[in-house]
């Protein structure tokens, strides 16, 4: 059975953005009659090398076991539902900085800093013990006034 | 020149910038000495502090952080055994072993050394060869820097640890990034409906979130497969002076050496300190009349590896500033720190900016100074400061580049930039896509097509790319680096199949 491997995840994924944005090309102005070549042409030049190279990757793949295959055969493929589980963290941390860009503009940089920061750094150090919510809240009330004063006053940088 | 120094050295000698040196080679030094933290990472951290700066300052600072980064890798190598930034792999071999020994001064004291004078041989290669090449250059046409741009990147490509296929794949996509918005010619492209794409993806967001996703997430998985390599380590470090004089007399031809491979390896595209590292620790070893004591903690291996790793700062500044081709990861995030400024690299910066060379030239200098002092008088705190485990750094680096990538213009269009190219450069670190090409693409891209178009507005055919002997040159070393990655692939290839017969064998 064909497996969907990240190699060719990686090279279907390119040769479907690369056909999507091929297509999206011909709305670009044609050239002038000054103009040798219009503004359609580099993009065309990089996505046909993309495409090309994709397609390498891919049927390379039929041929060639990937070389994480090949050092460590023993290991097992995961499913989506596994993997997604495997990488909590990474995901939530991912999560919390998409809220951390939402909550910017919506409540201002220093409650937004902090409650990010407080967030994810319980969510990477723990809170079962005393000793890291005491490191967890020390970093983070002591870190986004600091960064705060630094850039609004040392640079003249607004922030939101 | 040696009056625009002088000017330079005027600017840069004001106690604020002198101060925005230390700062830097103090970050530099902290950034370097915290595994996994990496040179590159303290650039970029540090690089939205410069966007309020005037140029000299900006890029004073810069270079101060790039001299630290560059000798802290040897904190962490000594006294964990894990090498800081990669650059410094090899310091770990004989370092850690003498400090074992119960000598991490002495260690330590030899690597700052060696990176002290590394760095200021690669700066006298640097005011040497810089203008050299730049004068060189300024014959470049269209043709021969379109030729030369893509004979950098698949140089850059191929050198990406068995990966040529994915590598020019990540340089093509580099590119690709930097076709969005308004062109030259006011064309509008891949907007997709929304406005705030007509003006392109700034380069910083673009950068920051390709490089410092995918490295701070990788850390974290590192550290949640392997939760011993968060490991302590006794910090109470004394440095013997003396015998630290003495060790450095006896490795003058070691020091020199290593300098000049680091400089000349940094002047390369595509290969950096972790070349530069290995070649001169190898070549050490192989002068040696003792090669068989390498790796047991002897002065010689750790003299190679941070006179190179250190010398690379200089020796990359060449191609960056002549050519206005950066040589490394570091030197293209350095080369959007110039860019920011309205300085574009290249021949006629020698001639339309020769103060703020200048001042690159006086920076260095001075960052190596400073950069010895603070190792030697501060190495105890910086051991413990390499010992901040990444469960406390990642939020707060990803913090410091989402505000970095906010104030760059003050909209937050751009914090969405950086989480965009944040989960796109994760995806692809876990495809083991090569980043280095990527982040080379976006950072050329613009320049690339603009040359490219003038060549063909020049003259339309494609041919004269072939029939101008230094662009048909640069054209065939392209390929020819191709075909060698290519030959280099199939050998790695073929050992590990070997391995893999022998071990089920």
């Amino acid at each position: 059975m064909l497996t969907l491997t990240k190699d060719r995840a990686l090279a279907l994924s390119m040769l479907v953005m690369s056909g999507i944005l091929l297509v999206e090309t011909r709305d670009i102005s044609p050239p002038t009659s000054w103009q040798p070549y219009g503004s359609a042409l580099f993009p065309q030049i990089l996505l046909g090398i993309i495409g090309a190279l994709s397609l390498l990757l891919l049927l390379r793949t039929f041929w060639v076991p990937s070389a994480d295959r090949k050092t460590r055969p023993d290991r097992p493929r995961r499913s989506l539902t596994s993997w997604i589980k495997h990488n909590s963290t990474v995901l939530s941390l991912f999560g919390l900085f998409a809220l951390y860009a939402l909550l910017l503009p919506l409540i201002g940089y220093l409650p937004a800093t902090l409650t990010f920061l407080v967030t994810s750094l319980a969510l990477l150090l723990g809170i079962d013990t005393r000793r890291k919510w005491i490191i967890n809240l020390a970093v983070s009330c002591t870190l986004a006034p600091l960064v705060y004063v630094i850039f609004r006053f040392g640079l003249n940088v607004w922030l939101p | 020149m040696a009056d625009f120094f002088l000017q330079a050295l005027v600017q840069v000698g004001t106690p604020s910038v002198l101060l925005l040196i230390l700062i830097g080679v103090l970050f530099g030094i902290i950034g370097g000495s915290i595994p996994g933290f990496t040179v590159t990472m303290a650039i970029l951290v540090v690089f939205p502090f410069t966007f309020a700066m005037d140029p000299v300052s900006g890029v004073s600072l810069m270079v101060g952080v790039f001299v630290g980064g560059y000798s802290g890798g040897i904190v962490s190598g000594v006294m964990l055994g894990i090498p800081g930034t990669p650059s410094s792999i090899t310091t770990v071999y004989d370092g850690y072993p003498m400090a074992q020994r119960g000598e991490p001064g002495r260690a330590l004291g030899i690597g700052v050394a060696a990176s002290f004078i590394g760095t200021l041989i690669s700066v006298a290669v640097l005011v040497y060869f810089g203008p050299l090449l730049a004068s060189f250059s300024m014959n470049f046409r269209p043709w021969e820097i379109t030729a030369l741009i893509l004979f950098a990147l698949t140089l850059v490509a191929g050198l990406s640890h068995g990966a040529l296929l994915k590598g020019l794949l990540a340089a093509a996509l580099g590119l690709l990034i930097t076709t969005v918005g308004y062109d030259r010619n006011s064309n509008l492209r891949f907007d997709f409906g929304f406005d705030a794409l007509g003006a392109g993806f700034e380069m910083l967001p673009v950068m920051i979130g390709i490089f410092a996703f995918s490295q701070l997430m990788g850390n974290l998985e590192k550290l949640r497969d392997d939760p011993q390599s968060a490991k302590g380590a006794n910090t109470n470090v004394a440095i013997p002076y003396s015998l630290i004089l003495r060790d450095m007399a006896s490795q003058k031809l070691n020091t020199l050496r290593s300098s000049l491979i680091g400089s000349l390896i940094g002047a390369l595209p595509g290969t950096g300190g972790t070349v530069a590292n290995f070649v001169s620790y190898d070549q050490a070893k192989k002068f040696s009349r003792h090669p068989e004591r390498f790796g047991t903690g002897i002065p010689d291996g750790i003299v190679a590896s941070e006179a190179s790793n250190s010398a690379v700062a200089g020796g990359a500044f060449v191609p960056t500033l002549a050519l206005g081709i950066p040589g490394d990861l570091p030197m293209a995030i350095m080369m959007g720190v110039l860019i920011l400024h309205g300085i574009t690299p290249g021949p006629l910066m020698f001639e339309q900016n020769p103060v703020l060379v200048g001042a690159i030239y006086a920076s260095l200098l001075i960052g190596a100074v400073v950069m010895v002092v603070c190792q030697l008088l501060l190495v105890r705190w910086f051991a413990k400061i390499s010992l901040i485990p990444q469960q406390v750094l990642v939020p707060v680096v990803l913090m410091l580049c989402a505000i970095g990538s906010y104030a760059l213009n003050n909209n937050l269009f751009d914090v969405w930039v950086l989480f965009a190219f944040g989960i796109l450069g994760y995806l692809l670190w876990k495809a083991s896509v090569p980043l280095t090409p990527l982040i080379l693409g976006v950072v050329l891209g613009e320049n690339l097509e603009r040359q490219l178009f003038r060549a063909l507005e020049l003259d339309s055919s494609w041919l004269t790319f072939l029939t101008r002997p230094l662009s048909a040159l640069f054209l065939s070393m392209a390929i020819a680096s191709v075909i060698f990655s290519l030959y280099q692939n199939r050998k790695i290839q073929r050992h590990q199949d070997d391995g893999a017969k022998s071990r089920n064998a």
